[in-house]
C-alpha cells in the first residue's frame, strides 16, 4: 500500500552502495526505496534487492525495483517502477498480478493519464525542478503542471527532480502524495540526516532536533 | 530441469544468437533469419540485444515470436525472464553474472534456462541452479572475443563435457567444418552469431551443419 500521508521515496544511484544508502535513508524515515542501477549485473542487482527488501520490511517501508520486473518478482518486491522505455504497464501487470505495485515515470499530464489508464498504481512525475541527477532533454515541469496533473488523475503522484527540504512542502501542497530524491540523499555527507530533513519538510515538522 | 522433468522433446542441436545490432536494424536480420528457418532444422534462437531498452526488447520479442512458425524451434532471450514470460518465449539464456535460474524459476517455472559457463566454478553454479543446458566458449578464435584472451580450445570443451551431464553447446568461431570436432569432444550442439549473418548463404549453412549435427 502506498502511504496515505506525505512520504519520501529515496532512489539509489551509482555513486554509493545501494544497500548502505537504503539503510541510511530508512533510518531517516524514507517510506519507499527504489533500487535503480542501470549498469550492475543481474546477480548483483538480485543480491542488493534481497538485502534492501529485508531492510525495507524491518522499517515497514516499501521496496521497489526499477525496470527489472524479473528481479522484482524473484525477490517478491513490493513493487516495480517502469520508465517510458521499460516494459509496458499491461505486460508487467500480467506478470506481477495485483499484489505488486507498479509505478510509472511520467513527464507530462498525457503520460500520467496514459499510465493510469493502463493500470499503474502510482506515478513518478518530473522533473519538477532542474536536476543534476540525469541529463534531461526537456525543461523542468514546475509546480503548475504538477498541480494540473494531480487534478487530472486519481493515482498518487510522487514528485521528482530537484526536490529539496526548501521546496518539498510546496510539492505536497501542489498535489503530490510523496517526493522522490536521488542525489539530495545519495550525495549528502549524511544521507540519513538528509532523509530526515526531507521527511520533516513534507510533514511540516521541525527538524531542529537531530537523529 | 524442465526438460528432464516434463519429458520434453530433446533440445535442437543448432543454436543461433542474434548479433546485437537490433538497435540499428530494428531486428530486421533476426526476423529474416526466423523466416528462413521455418522449413529447416529445428534451432534454438537467442535474442541477445544488449543495446535495446526493455520496451524495444519486448517489441522485438513479440515480433520474433510471431515470425517463428516452427514449433520445433525454441525462442530464447538473453537474461530477461520477465520479457520471455510476457512475450510468450520459450526460455532465457543467462550470462554468468545474471540472476540465477533458481531465483527466476520461482515466478517463471515453465521456461527453459541456459547458462554460459567459462570455468569449473561457473559450471557448478549453473548445475546447482538447475540449468537446462550450457553454452561454452569461445572454443575457437573469434574477433569479437579476442579482448577476453585466447580461445578455450577443444581440450577445455572436452573437459567440460566430461564434467557434466547437461547438454553443452560450443560457441565461438564455429563453422560447418569444425562443428564435427566439437561434437566429437562431447558437445551436444553448436552455437553461432556471425556464421548465420549472411542470409544469402543461410540455408546452405544450416544444411551443412545438419550433416554433422544429425548424422
Amino acid at each position: 500500500m502506498i502511504p496515505s500521508s506525505p512520504f519520501l521515496c529515496v532512489i539509489t544511484d551509482e555513486t554509493i552502495c545501494p544497500v548502505t544508502l537504503a539503510e541510511n535513508a530508512l533510518k531517516g524515515g524514507a517510506a519507499m526505496i527504489q533500487l535503480r542501477h542501470k549498469t550492475a549485473s543481474g546477480s548483483q542487482l538480485y543480491a542488493w534487492a534481497v538485502e534492501i527488501r529485508k531492510l525495507c520490511h524491518q522499517y515497514q517501508a516499501l521496496c521497489i525495483i526499477n525496470d527489472r520486473v524479473d528481479i522484482a518478482l524473484a525477490i517478491k518486491a513490493d513493487g516495480v517502477h517502469l520508465g517510458q522505455q521499460d516494459m509496458g504497464v499491461r505486460s508487467a501487470r500480467k506478470l506481477a498480478g495485483n499484489k505488486c505495485l507498479i509505478g510509472v515515470s511520467a513527464s507530462s499530464p498525457q503520460e500520467a493519464l496514459q499510465a493510469e489508464k493502463e493500470g499503474a498504481d502510482y506515478i513518478g512525475f518530473g522533473h519538477i525542478y532542474p536536476t543534476l541527477s540525469k541529463l534531461k532533454g526537456y525543461s523542468p515541469l514546475g509546480t503548475d503542471i504538477l498541480q494540473k496533473t494531480a487534478a487530472l488523475i486519481s493515482l498518487p503522484i510522487i514528485a521528482i527532480g530537484g526536490v529539496n527540504a526548501e521546496n518539498a512542502e510546496l510539492l505536497i501542497s501542489s498535489g503530490a502524495s510523496g517526493i522522490a530524491v536521488i542525489s539530495a540523499v545519495s550525495r549528502s555527507d549524511n544521507p540519513s540526516g538528509a532523509s530526515y530533513e526531507l521527511v520533516c519538510a513534507i510533514n511540516k515538522k521541525s527538524h531542529e532536533k537531530s537523529l | 530441469m524442465r526438460h528432464k522433468q516434463k519429458n520434453q522433446p530433446p533440445l535442437p542441436r543448432l543454436y543461433l544468437i542474434s548479433n546485437g545490432n537490433g538497435n540499428s536494424d530494428g531486428g530486421a536480420l533476426l526476423l529474416e533469419q526466423l523466416h528462413l528457418l521455418t522449413a529447416f532444422l529445428p534451432c534454438i534462437i537467442q535474442i541477445r540485444e544488449k543495446k535495446l531498452e526493455a520496451k524495444e526488447l519486448m517489441d522485438l520479442a513479440l515480433k520474433a515470436r510471431a515470425a517463428k512458425s516452427s514449433d520445433k524451434s525454441l525462442l530464447l532471450i538473453n537474461e530477461r525472464a520477465d520479457i520471455a514470460l510476457a512475450a510468450g518465449l520459450d526460455g532465457v539464456h543467462l550470462p554468468e553474472k545474471a540472476c540465477s535460474a533458481m531465483a527466476l524459476r520461482t515466478f517463471a517455472p515453465g521456461l527453459i534456462y541456459g547458462c554460459s559457463v567459462h570455468s569449473a566454478l561457473s559450471l557448478r553454479i549453473a548445475e546447482e541452479s538447475g540449468a537446462d543446458y550450457l553454452l561454452f566458449g569461445p572454443v575457437f578464435d573469434t574477433p569479437s572475443k579476442r579482448k577476453y584472451g585466447p580461445p578455450q580450445g577443444l581440450e577445455n570443451l572436452e573437459a567440460l563435457c566430461q564434467a557434466t551431464s547437461l547438454p553443452v553447446f560450443a560457441v565461438g568461431g564455429i563453422n560447418p567444418e569444425n562443428a564435427a570436432r566439437c561434437i566429437a569432444k562431447g558437445a551436444y550442439g553448436i552455437a553461432g552469431i556471425s556464421i548465420f549473418q549472411d542470409t544469402t548463404r543461410f540455408i546452405k549453412t544450416i544444411e551443412q551443419f545438419n550433416i554433422y549435427l544429425n548424422p
